[in-house]
C-alpha cells in the first residue's frame, strides 16, 4: 500500500469541507430565483379515507395564488413506484396514511400558498384504519393498496429463503431458543428537510434542483408522470443535508409536483417541507416483528435456524419489499448453520409508509437475531462473546444462505478487537457480581453482524463515470452516483488522482447532473465506493493509457518503459516530461482526452420462487461492544462506552470512514433507546424533534472504533463498503448490555424506560 | 406592521423595515441573503439556525427581527476574515467534523461562543455547549475533537 499517494491516507480531507464551513454551500432551501413561486401541500388529516370532494376553485380565487394541482394533472393520475407501482404523486380516490399529499398550491408568497391550501374544499369519508400487521391480514380487514396492484388482500409479498431443512435438526437439538422481537419504526431525521425547486425551460422541459438521493430515477419518474421524454427533465443535485436512505420516493413526489406547477405557470416553483411535514409525510424505517427458533448442540455449536418475519410496509410499498428481502438474507446472522428457513411477509397498513433507511432491513434483522443469540448463550451458560467466536463465519464457511465465503473474513478479528479494547472479561465479571438492588447497575454487551455488498439480488448493480482533461489541464470528473454527506465525492476524486498519478487539486468533480453525468442507477446500499469507485478507476485507467502512449511517443520508447515521478513522465533516457507537455502531445497526436468507464458487480442470482441462490458476491463484517448504566429510579439507560470494529476491506478515505462509523453508531444508539416513531391507529404520535428525540452531544459516550482491513479483490484497491452496516451492531449490543445490567430481557426496540417500583 | 430596525450583522450596519412577526432567521436569509444560517425546524428544536447575539448563541428562528434593534448579530458568513478561515472552521475541516454540513454553521456559532466564555473547556463542557445543536451525521465525535483542539492551541 505504501506506494499509493492518496488511497488510505489519513491526511485526506473532504473536497466539500471549505464550502460547508463558510456557509457558501447552497442547499435547495438556500436557492431562490427571480419570479419564483412558493408551493404548499394539502395533506390528509386522516390515516385512511375515501376522497369525496376535492375542489381547488376557492383556493384559486384567492389573491396571490397562481396555480393548484391534483392527481388529475398527471399522466395515469401520477401513478408511480418501483418495484411495486402502487403510489401516486398526489392522492387518487383514497388517502392511505395521515399526511399523504392531496393537492399542491403555488403562490406569490408562502403565506398566500398556505391560505390557498386552507381554502381548498376537501371532503373525506373515513375508512376503518388498519394500524396493526396481524389485523391487516384478517380476511375482513379493509383492503389498503389500489386494485391495480396484485396482492392477497393486504399481504403485499412473501419472501422465502430455503437452505437445507431445519425441522429435523431443531427437533433433535438439545437446546432450542424460541423468541419474538418487536422492532418499531424509525425516522431518518436528516437535519435538512425535503425540498425541490423546478425551473421551466424554453423547450417545454423542466430543470429540477432537489435533495434526492438518486437524480436519474427522479428524472425518469418525473418525466413519466409529466408525459415528457426523459431528456427534457434535467435533475441537478445541490448540496444535501443528509439522507440516510430517506430522500427517494418522497422527493419523487415533491419533484413531480413542483415540475408540474412550473410548467403550468411558466415560473420557477419551490417547495420546502416544514419539520412537522417532514416527520409526518416522509417514509420511515419499517417496523418488523421477528420470530426466531435457534437450535444448538450441548457444546454450543449452532445447528439450524427458522425465522418468521412480518414487515410493516405502511400505505405504500416503496423500498420495503427490497428491505424485507435483505432482512430475509440476513435473518439468522453471521453464523454457520446446517440449515436455515426464513419466511417474510410484507404487509400493507395505514401506519405512514416505510422505505429505505440505513441498514435496509438488516438493522432490524440483526437486532433480532443478535438478541436471540445472546439469549441462547445465556441458556447455555456461555460467555456471549466467546459463543459468537465459536460460531461466527470464517473464510471457507457457508453463510446462512448456504453460500461459500471465499474472500477474507475479518469477523473473528473484529470480535477479538472489541473484546480486548473494551476490557470485556473483567467488566463482564465485575458487573455480574453487582448487588441486584443497586440503584445504578452497569452492564456490557456485544453484537456482531454481516452485510451483503451492493444491491445483491435487488437489481443490476453498475455505475458509469467520465473523465475529461480540460484546456487548463484540470480534470473534470462525473459520476452517476451521488454524495449526500457520506464522502463519495472525496473518494471518487482521490481514486481518479491515484490512478492518473496527478495532484488531487487537478481533479474537479462536478455536482451530479443528469445532463452531464451518466445514469448509474440508485445511490443506495452503500454501494458508491465499490461500484462507483471501480467505475472511476476503469475510466481513469483508459485515460491514463492514452497519456502513457503520448509520453512514450515523446520519449520515443515503449509505453511500458515510461515511469512516473509525481506528475512527471520519465523515459528510459531519464528525460522528464511534465503532465502538461504530455497532455499537449496527446492532443497533437489526436488522442481523445475524455473517457467513459462502466463497472458492474459480479453477477449474483436469487430465485424468488425456490428461495435459493447466491444473494451477494461479498460481505462486510463487524462487531460492537456497548457498556451501559441503568438507573433503576428513573428507569433510564445511559450508554457509557462503545467499541466498534468493522471489516470494510481496504479503507480508501479513513477520515470519511470514521465519520460514517461514528455517525452510524449514533443512529444505532437512537434506535436502541430513544427514537420510536409510534403510531396509534395510524396516527403518528411524534412529529417534532422535541418528542421524537434523536441523540444529542451529551447522549453519546466516547466511541472507540477501528477498521480491520481485509482485502476484497473485486473492490477498488481491495475496498468494501461501510456506510450502512456500521449502525447494524449498535442497538443489539446495547440491548444485550442492558440485559446484563438488569437481568431482564426487553424484546422490543427502542427500549422504553423501565422504572422500578 | 412594518418596523424600522438598526442593527449590525457581522460588523456591517443595516437599517431595515421588518414585519412584527418576522423572525431574525427569515430576515437574515431572505432579506440579507445570508443563507449560511440554516433552517431545520423553525421551532427551537435543532440549532441549525444558531447565530450570535451580542456574542451569545440564540436560535434565530425563535427571536423576532424587531428585537434585534440595536444589537450585534454574527453569522457563519462573518467567521472568516479576508478569505482566511477562523481556527474553528479550519479545525472542523481538519477533523472531518463536517459531513453533510447542514448543522455546521450553527455548530460553529455555538462553539465560538463557548470558547469566548470558556477558553479551556472540558470535553463534557463542549458537549453541554453543543446540546442544542443536533447533528444527524457525525455522532459528534469529530466535532467535539475539533473544538477541543482549537481550545488547546489558542
Ligand atoms: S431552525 Fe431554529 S432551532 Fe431549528
Ligand atoms: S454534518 Fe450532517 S447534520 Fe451534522
Amino acid at each position: 500500500m505504501s506506494n499509493l499517494r492518496y488511497v488510505g491516507h489519513a491526511e485526506l480531507r473532504s473536497v466539500d469541507g471549505r464550502a460547508r464551513v463558510t456557509g457558501e454551500a447552497q442547499y435547495v432551501c438556500d436557492m431562490t430565483l427571480p419570479g419564483m413561486l412558493y408551493a404548499k401541500v394539502l395533506r390528509s388529516p386522516l390515516p385512511h379515507a375515501r376522497i369525496l370532494t376535492l375542489d381547488l376553485a376557492p383556493a384559486l380565487a384567492l389573491p396571490g395564488v397562481v396555480a393548484a394541482i391534483t392527481h388529475a394533472d398527471f399522466v395515469e393520475h401520477g401513478n408511480f413506484g418501483w418495484p411495486v407501482k402502487d403510489d401516486y404523486v398526489l392522492a387518487y380516490q383514497k388517502v392511505r396514511y395521515q399526511g399523504e399529499a392531496i393537492a399542491v398550491v403555488a403562490a406569490e408568497t408562502e403565506a398566500a400558498a398556505e391560505a390557498g391550501v386552507e381554502a381548498i374544499r376537501l371532503e373525506l369519508a373515513a375508512l376503518p384504519v388498519v394500524g396493526d400487521m396481524q389485523a391487516a391480514l384478517d380476511e375482513n380487514a379493509p383492503r389498503i393498496p389500489p386494485a391495480s396492484v396484485k396482492t392477497d388482500g393486504n399481504l403485499g409479498e412473501t419472501i422465502i429463503l430455503r437452505y437445507g431443512d431445519p425441522e429435523p435438526l431443531l427437533a433433535a437439538a438439545p437446546v432450542v431458543m424460541e423468541t419474538s422481537y418487536d422492532l418499531r419504526h424509525q425516522e431518518h431525521a436528516y437535519l435538512e428537510t425535503e425540498g425541490a425547486l423546478a425551473l421551466p425551460e424554453p423547450d417545454g422541459g423542466v430543470t429540477l434542483f432537489a435533495n434526492n438521493q438518486s437524480p436519474f430515477i427522479n428524472r425518469d419518474i418525473v418525466a413519466s408522470v409529466l408525459g415528457l421524454p426523459p431528456q427534457q427533465v434535467r435533475s441537478i443535485q445541490p448540496h444535501i443535508g443528509g439522507t440516510f436512505g430517506g430522500k427517494d420516493d418522497v422527493l419523487y413526489e415533491s419533484s413531480a409536483q413542483v415540475a408540474k406547477l412550473a410548467l403550468l405557470t411558466g415560473r420557477p416553483v419551490r417547495l420546502i417541507f416544514t419539520r412537522a411535514e417532514s416527520m409526518l409525510a416522509s417514509y420511515k424505517r419499517q417496523a418488523l416483528r421477528v420470530h426466531l427458533r435457534l437450535g444448538s448442540d450441548e457444546r454450543g455449536n449452532l445447528q439450524a435456524a427458522q425465522v418468521k418475519m412480518l414487515a410493516d410496509s405502511g400505505a405504500y410499498a416503496s423500498m420495503t419489499p427490497m428491505a424485507a428481502w435483505r432482512a430475509t438474507m440476513h435473518a439468522a446472522g453471521a453464523y454457520r448453520y446446517q440449515a436455515v428457513h426464513v419466511d417474510t411477509q410484507v404487509i400493507y397498513t395505514n401506519n405512514g409508509y416505510s422505505g429505505a433507511f440505513r441498514g435496509f432491513g438488516n438493522t432490524q434483522a440483526a437486532a433480532a437475531v443478535e438478541m436471540a443469540i445472546d439469549e441462547l448463550a445465556e441458556r447455555l451458560h456461555r460467555d456471549p462473546l466467546e459463543f459468537r467466536l465459536q460460531n461466527c463465519l470464517r473464510q471457507g464457511d457457508r453463510t446462512m444462505t448456504g453460500n461459500l465465503v471465499k474472500h477474507e473474513v475479518g469477523l473473528p478479528a473484529c470480535l477479538e478487537w472489541v473484546r480486548d479494547k473494551s476490557g470485556w472479561q473483567q467488566k463482564r465479571a465485575r458487573y455480574a457480581a453487582q448487588p441486584a438492588d443497586a440503584p445504578r447497575r452497569r452492564g456490557i454487551g456485544v453484537a456482531c453482524y454481516f452485510h451483503g455488498c451492493g444491491l445483491g439480488g435487488e437489481g443490476t448493480d453498475f455505475a458509469v463515470s467520465t473523465l475529461k482533461i480540460e484546456r487548463d489541464y484540470s480534470i473534470t470528473l462525473t459520476s452517476g452516483l451521488t454524495d449526500f454527506g457520506q464522502g463519495s465525492r472525496t473518494v471518487f476524486t482521490l481514486l481518479a488522482a491515484e490512478e492518473l498519478g496527478v495532484e488531487l487539486a487537478r481533479v474537479q468533480m462536478l455536482r451530479p447532473d443528469t445532463r452531464t453525468a451518466i445514469d448509474s442507477g440508485p445511490t443506495v446500499a452503500s454501494r458508491a465506493s465499490i461500484v462507483g469507485g471501480n467505475a472511476v478507476r476503469v475510466t481513469a485507467t483508459k485515460l491514463g493509457q492514452r497519456l502513457r502512449l503520448a509520453a512514450a511517443d515523446l520519449c520515443a520508447c515503449a509505453p511500458a518503459q515510461i515511469i512516473r515521478a509525481g506528475e512527471q513522465y520519465i523515459g528510459p533516457r531519464e528525460e522528464p516530461h511534465s503532465f502538461e507537455e504530455v497532455v499537449d502531445h496527446a492532443r497533437a497526436l489526436g488522442l481523445q482526452l475524455a473517457a467513459e468507464g462502466r463497472w458492474e458487480i459480479p453477477a449474483v442470482e436469487w430465485d424468488l420462487e425456490t428461495g435459493t441462490g447466491k444473494p451477494y458476491f461479498a460481505y462486510v463484517f463487524g462487531a460492537q461492544v456497548a457498556e451501559v448504566e441503568f438507573n433503576s429510579r428513573t428507569g433510564r439507560t445511559k450508554v457509557t462506552g462503545l467499541w466498534a470494529a468493522h471489516d470494510g476491506g481496504t479503507i480508501l478515505y479513513p477520515q470519511g470512514a470514521y465519520g460514517q462509523l461514528y455517525g452510524g453508531i449514533a443512529q444505532g444508539v437512537g434506535y436502541a433507546l430513544m427514537e420510536g416513531y409510534l403510531f396509534k391507529d395510524g396516527v403518528p404520535q411524534r412529529t417534532d424533534l422535541r418528542s421524537y428525540r434523536v441523540p444529542r452531544a451529551i447522549d453519546l459516550p466516547e466511541i472507540e472504533g477501528t477498521f480491520i482491513e481485509t482485502r476484497l479483490n473485486e473492490g477498488p484497491y481491495g475496498a468494501k463498503n461501510l456506510a450502512e452496516p456500521v449502525m447494524v451492531g449498535t442497538a443489539p449490543a446495547i440491548a444485550n448490555a442492558l440485559f446484563q445490567a438488569t437481568g431482564e430481557r426487553v424484546r422490543r426496540l427502542p427500549i422504553p424506560p423501565q422504572p422500578r417500583p | 406592521m412594518l418596523h424600522e430596525i438598526t442593527f449590525t450583522v457581522n460588523g456591517d450596519p443595516y437599517t431595515l423595515a421588518v414585519y412584527s412577526q418576522q423572525t431574525l432567521l427569515k430576515v437574515l436569509r431572505e432579506k440579507l441573503g445570508l443563507t449560511g444560517t440554516k433552517i431545520g425546524c423553525e421551532n427551537g428544536e435543532c440549532g441549525a439556525c444558531t447565530v450570535l447575539w451580542d456574542g451569545e448563541p440564540v436560535n434565530s428562528c425563535l427571536v423576532l427581527a424587531v428585537e434585534a434593534n440595536g444589537h450585534a448579530i454574527e453569522t457563519v458568513e462573518g467567521m472568516s476574515v479576508g478569505g482566511e478561515l477562523h481556527p474553528l472552521q479550519k479545525a472542523f475541516i481538519e477533523h472531518n467534523a463536517v459531513q453533510c454540513g447542514f448543522c455546521t454553521p450553527g455548530m460553529l456559532m455555538s462553539a465560538k461562543s463557548l470558547l469566548a466564555r470558556n477558553p479551556q473547556p472540558t470535553e463534557l463542557e463542549v458537549r453541554e455547549a453543543l446540546v442544542g445543536n443536533l447533528c444527524r451525521c457525525t455522532g459528534y465525535v469529530r466535532i467535539v475533537d475539533a473544538v477541543l483542539d482549537v481550545a488547546k492551541n489558542q
